[in-house]
């Protein structure tokens, strides 16, 4: 047991390697039918490897560990097997000091064995530049990121590595509380970034790409991670290069995507059909950034380890519950993507739906990320498809206000000028299972309007035969308790309550039980990115969508699409900086309800 | 109505104009009980009318016959639902010119008078809270000019910081309202006295007149006697306010009311409990029954235990006479404690009408078992040296005998045997000479069940389970300490809260509990004053215990003066798988 336990630490041990080489080398040989059983039994067993590693180095001295460690061993077979990953999981997220990244110390003690290498295919991109750099940056700042990384810039363009660290560069930035260093920590991590030009669809590119990986592992064992910043009609191209011509040789190689995934539930399907020829379910991460955020992540944590939220938590309690998205900017010049889309496939079917699902889910078995995705998928699929009816579409309208004219969408160079894209929508959406029936979610997303936030409100039932309704005046509506969490700006959650106003009268008031994140942690709140990227280097895959959420998603709203295409519906024109359609008022006046975010209070 | 028009004409006659024009206005505003007495009491003070059903200027004109005649039980003739609309004010204001109102403070030399009455009375004056037609008497022993009791009273007043202008002109007014007269406390006559002195003032015009007894409680039945019966408006409502003790166990309470209601009717009686009229206390009501999110989370099934705390910071500094006869025990946890339980605990009421609310905290507090001695730690404070400062042991008091056992500190236990809280230990904690000063209501909730992030709370699942904090005081606060995750890579969580702090909230200066229950005395609203069988209820939850306490001569756990308080309370505790939410983990 003992040198099993050791040589499995330290790095790849005899077993562990010989199966998964004598795998690989299956792989190698055989023909590009039989690669994607090769690619399971890696892809499987390097997550594997990695969480044993940490749990060994947390607690090296005790029985357990090692027992864990045995068991890990063991399974390291080239068959997939979710389980004892699963269990694992749950494992690694029991120990206790796992919690901060610091834990990536788990890294260093096999530093020399185990390298990591991520591949920005769209280096040269909008995102590349302002998020993924930016966020590899702050994790190798906060020492999350292994010891042994390589970054490799991927694109077209004709760029030197001298080339890409400036570009990068320039968008890097130290947090206000971590100044110190900051400079040379920024001189070593672009001294760890590279370039590599080449085509997307090139498999002879990749396979030089791969070589350079291969220098920069020097024979260590090799993780790979491609983030694929670049449009989605290229994905499966880089793909099908990526996994044949430089995937991992004897580590993990995982794929991230961003959205667009499809327009619809067909285009979407033909997608996932497309990455699954060559990868594996959990080689894909799917990425929504949203997912990410702060205070999505507290959401579980809200619901699930508080008390008093549990019996509140229902169709008994809740009257309605509103997803707001709101951006205070149109599409400023770079229409042309969003165009295609609109704000339905853009917004509302991923960043707003998957907080839904969250909210909405039962208490998942465990925490383990398919418990938690499985939870999901069945809210999804309890939804009803939207119906024309529910839904109300707008686009904004050029607006003069002080000497300032603001743009139309239309006036976007990039859109044509009869676009019938939605920049604005609204719609209600309804659970049909015990828990919500009757129940309206009212999402809300849109571009150009007065302010930019996004914000989950649960607004709850009248007091029923209350006492002091006579106090409240006419609004009943006004006089509800009402749970807000504001994920963006100035994170805060806070609770509505009804209390009186001192003084020698008897006068109500709406006040707040308030948590405003930026008086409580003084800490910059990590941007969603780098808990993503994180999250993908370590196997956590509960941030990130299952092809059959994202299935259950496209179903939800691919009817209304279609047939707001087929008809021509006309979105209602709102001004520029204004605060949406009326139209929304509307929709949500069918269903009893009143947007939160833009009553009296406000 | 026959006779409320004879009652009308009977008082004098200037009422004659009122009374047609009252008669007008009932028929104007179809209202039944619309009597001569709702004009009479009406004055500008309305304009800040309070929200509550029933309110002093709708009271039926037969508790006011019955007032002014023989005492009698007129609970029946109190259920008056007549709501005072802000749009009756013009009418009222036209003859309020025809009330006075009279207070005399029975015992104006003492302390409470000087500290807490006076200027509650110059706030309430200061905010044009008092009727236009009022006069303040001071009544003591000792022999007093009005210039003297004036010199006396200024140094005691202030003024709120949000009314600095004319401050000191409005003392002048206030103070020129302010007259003496001096007597002893059972002299019909020198009621008497007074009774002329303040017809005087009154100048014919309909009297009302309310009596504070600011004395040691062996006097009131004499005061109330003579008020009574010498001192007693002719042709408005007399009320008196007593102040705590009440007795010291149910037979001298019941004895005391007993006396009272010789002379009293009941709705003359204002019970007094100051910290009923404190602003969160106030409160309690509204947060319960007017926010969804608590309606289920308030029984048994949720809540684990609920701790009422009050402690100060100081002890009986060479003033421990009183309390040496009465202890902890009597002095915080049968009236101000109990009553903040009874106001947690009750049923939603019918209405917001006082008679309603005390009718559910009776329930209430007839629910809560007996308090046995083992469920009850008392303790008592000793000296401490700190530094170069030393601090007095309770028996250091010159005031207090040296082999007194009388509690200092009490932790108790208290259980409601209803369908709501059944089980639930309700702990109490009082004390004096602790290391803070605080008055606050802590809920700890249950578990989660199952609950997924077990494993990230360590191993004391206590720390993580929800608690809504109500804090009297300091600093009027209202948080509820929530999970949540630490903002980061990781998955840490943090009990954090959703807060609502006062100060930071209302920067105005919140009043003073004093000059709530002294409106509310003036206008006849009884819900935050005592009835007699909430008293008597009161009483018979804890002298079982006080009656063995003194029989078995049980000796106090000493504990050390700025201290925690005896550690017995951990195992009191302990003993219902408790943690104090004080004294425990946090600060």
């Amino acid at each position: 047991m003992a040198t099993l336990y050791s040589t499995h630490c330290r790095s790849y041990s005899p077993l562990t390697q010989s199966s998964s080489s004598s795998s690989y080398s299956s792989y190698c040989s055989s023909s590009s039918s039989s690669s994607k059983l090769g690619h399971v039994a890696v892809s499987s067993s390097a997550p594997k490897r990695f969480l044993a590693a940490k749990l060994s180095v947390l607690s090296q001295s005790q029985n357990v560990a090692r027992m864990q460690d045995g068991a890990v061993a063991t399974a390291v077979t080239p068959i997939e097997n979710d389980y004892p990953f699963k269990k694992l999981k749950g494992g690694l997220l029991s120990v206790p000091s796992t919690d901060e990244c610091k834990d990536a110390v788990g890294f260093d003690i096999n530093e020399n064995e185990s390298t990591v290498s991520i591949t920005v295919v769209g280096a040269s991109g909008d995102l590349a530049k302002k998020k993924i750099f930016p966020a590899l940056f702050a994790l190798y700042y906060e020492g999350c990121l292994p010891k042994h990384f390589t970054v490799y810039g991927y694109a077209r363009s004709k760029m030197t590595d001298a080339e890409l660290r400036t570009m990068v560069s320039q968008t890097l930035t130290c947090r206000i509380d971590k100044r110190e260093n900051c400079g040379e920590k920024m001189e070593q991590f672009l001294e760890r970034c590279f370039y590599h030009s080449g085509q997307y669809d090139s498999q002879e590119n990749f396979a030089e790409l791969d070589k350079k990986l291969k220098e920069h592992e020097g024979g260590k064992v090799s993780n790979r991670l491609f983030y694929l910043s670049v449009p989605p009609n290229v994905f499966i191209d880089a793909v099908r290069c990526a996994s044949l011509s430089a995937s991992a040789g004897n580590g993990w190689t995982r794929v991230i995507v961003e959205k667009p995934f499809g327009r619809d539930s067909e285009s979407s399907a033909a997608l996932t059909k497309g990455l699954k020829q060559y990868l594996d379910e959990d080689q894909i991460f799917r990425i929504d950034h949203y997912l990410g955020k702060e205070l999505v992540e507290n959401l579980s944590v809200l619901r699930f380890s508080n008390l008093i939220f549990e019996p509140l938590w229902s169709r008994q309690y809740i009257r309605n519950v509103q997803f707001i998205f709101s951006e205070d900017f149109g599409t400023e010049g770079r229409g042309g993507y969003f165009d295609n889309y609109g704000i339905i496939r853009d917004i509302m079917q991923n960043h707003l739906l998957q907080i839904l699902a969250l909210f909405a889910m039962e208490t998942p078995v465990t925490l383990d990320a398919e418990d938690i995705r499985n939870e999901k998928v069945k809210v999804l699929r309890s939804m009803r498809p939207l119906e024309l009816e529910n839904m109300v579409i707008g686009q904004y309208k050029s607006h003069t206000k002080g000497g300032v004219t603001y743009p139309a969408y239309t006036d976007d160079k990039t859109v044509p000028k009869d676009s019938l894209t939605p920049t604005f929508a609204a719609a209600a959406l309804f659970i049909d299972n015990a828990r919500w029936d009757g129940v309206p979610f009212l999402m809300k997303a849109g571009k150009a309007l007065h302010n930019k936030k996004a914000e989950i409100r649960v607004q709850f039932r009248h007091v029923p035969g209350n006492l002091y309704n006579r106090n409240i005046g006419t609004d009943l509506d006004r006089a509800t308790n009402e749970l807000v969490i504001r994920v963006q700006p100035d994170e805060a959650i806070y609770l509505k309550i009804n209390n009186k106003v001192p003084g020698l009268g008897m006068k109500l008031d709406r006040s707040n039980l308030n948590l405003h994140y930026a008086a409580r942690y003084s800490k910059e709140i990590p941007d969603a990115y780098e808990r993503l990227l994180l999250d993908a280097i370590e196997g956590e895959r509960r941030l990130f969508i299952r092809s059959d959420e994202l299935d259950a998603a496209w179903s939800l709203f691919t009817p209304v699409l279609k047939e707001l295409e087929e008809k021509r519906i006309i979105p209602e024109y709102y001004p520029y900086g204004s605060r949406g359609p009326v139209g929304a008022h509307y929709l949500a006046a069918r269903y009893k309800v009143r947007w939160g975010d833009v009553s009296v209070e406000q | 109505m026959a006779i409320r028009l004879s009652a009308c004409s009977s008082s004098s006659a200037t009422f004659i104009a009122p009374s047609s024009f009252c008669h007008e206005t009932e028929t104007i505003l179809k209202r039944k009980n619309f009597g001569i007495w709702v004009c009479q009491n009406n004055s500008n003070f309305h304009e800040n009318k309070r929200f509550e059903l029933k309110a002093s200027n709708v009271q039926p004109l037969k508790a006011v016959s019955l007032q002014a005649g023989a005492p009698a039980n007129s609970l029946a003739t109190e259920r008056v639902v007549n709501p005072v609309q802000e749009h009756y004010i013009p009418f009222l204001e036209t003859v309020k010119e025809e009330s006075t109102l009279s207070i005399v403070v029975v015992g104006a030399s003492g302390d409470l008078a000087r500290r807490k009455i006076f200027p509650a009375l110059f706030a309430l004056f200061n905010e044009d809270r008092l009727p236009e037609n009022f006069t303040i008497f001071g009544y003591a022993r000792s022999i007093m000019t009005d210039e003297e009791l004036r010199n006396m009273i200024s140094k005691t007043l202030t003024c709120r910081v949000d009314k600095r202008e004319n401050c000191n002109e409005k003392m002048d007014a206030f103070l020129k309202r302010c007259f003496y007269q001096s007597g002893q406390y059972s002299s019909e006559e020198h009621f008497l006295e007074l009774n002329n002195k303040l017809k005087g003032k009154e100048a014919g015009r309909l009297s009302n007149r309310l009596f504070y007894l600011a004395i040691p409680p062996n006097m009131f039945v004499d005061v109330a006697r003579c008020a009574k019966h010498r001192a007693s408006s002719e042709n408005g409502w007399t009320r008196v306010i007593v102040e705590k003790p009440f007795g010291r166990d149910t037979e001298s309470s019941r004895e005391l009311t007993r006396g009272l209601k010789q002379y009293l009717s009941e709705d003359q009686i204002f019970r007094i409990d100051h910290h009923l009229g404190e602003e969160l206390v106030e409160n309690l009501l509204v947060l319960r029954f007017s926010n969804l999110v608590f309606q289920p989370l308030w029984s048994r099934n949720y809540i684990r235990n609920v701790q009422l705390i009050f402690s100060e910071d100081f002890g009986t500094e060479g003033r421990g006479r009183y309390f040496d006869n009465y202890g902890i025990i009597r002095d915080i946890m049968q009236n101000h404690l109990l009553q903040i339980l009874a106001l947690f605990a009750m049923d939603t009421p019918v209405s917001l009408d006082a008679e309603d609310i005390r009718n559910e905290k009776v329930k209430v507090l007839r629910s809560v078992k007996p308090v046995q001695l083992e469920d009850v730690v008392i303790g008592q404070y000793k000296g401490d040296c700190d530094g170069n400062t030393s601090y007095p042991s309770y028996t250091d008091d010159m005031t207090v005998s040296n082999n007194s056992l009388t509690p200092t500190f009490a932790a108790a236990t208290l259980f409601i045997n209803n369908a709501q809280w059944d089980g639930v230990p309700f702990l109490m904690i009082a004390g004096k000479a602790l290391h803070s000063k605080r008055t606050e209501i802590r809920v700890q909730f249950r578990h989660v069940p199952g609950n997924l992030y077990n494993h990230k709370s360590g191993t004391d699942l206590d720390n993580a389970t929800n608690e809504l904090v109500i804090r009297i005081q300091p600093d009027e606060a209202i948080y509820l300490k929530i999970n949540n995750k630490v903002p980061g890579l990781g998955m840490r969580l943090d009990r954090s809260e959703l807060n609502l702090l006062y100060k930071a909230r209302y920067p105005r200066e919140i009043s003073d509990a004093y000059e709530r229950l002294l409106i509310d005395a003036i206008e006849g609203e009884r819900r935050l004053f005592i009835r007699s069988d909430e008293l008597d209820a009161a009483w018979q939850v804890l002298t079982p215990l006080l009656k063995e306490l003194e029989e078995k001569k049980v000796a106090p756990e000493l504990y050390t003066y700025g201290s925690g308080g005896p550690v017995g309370v951990h195992y009191l505790a302990a003993q219902h798988n408790i943690r104090w939410g004080d004294f425990g983990y946090e600060d």
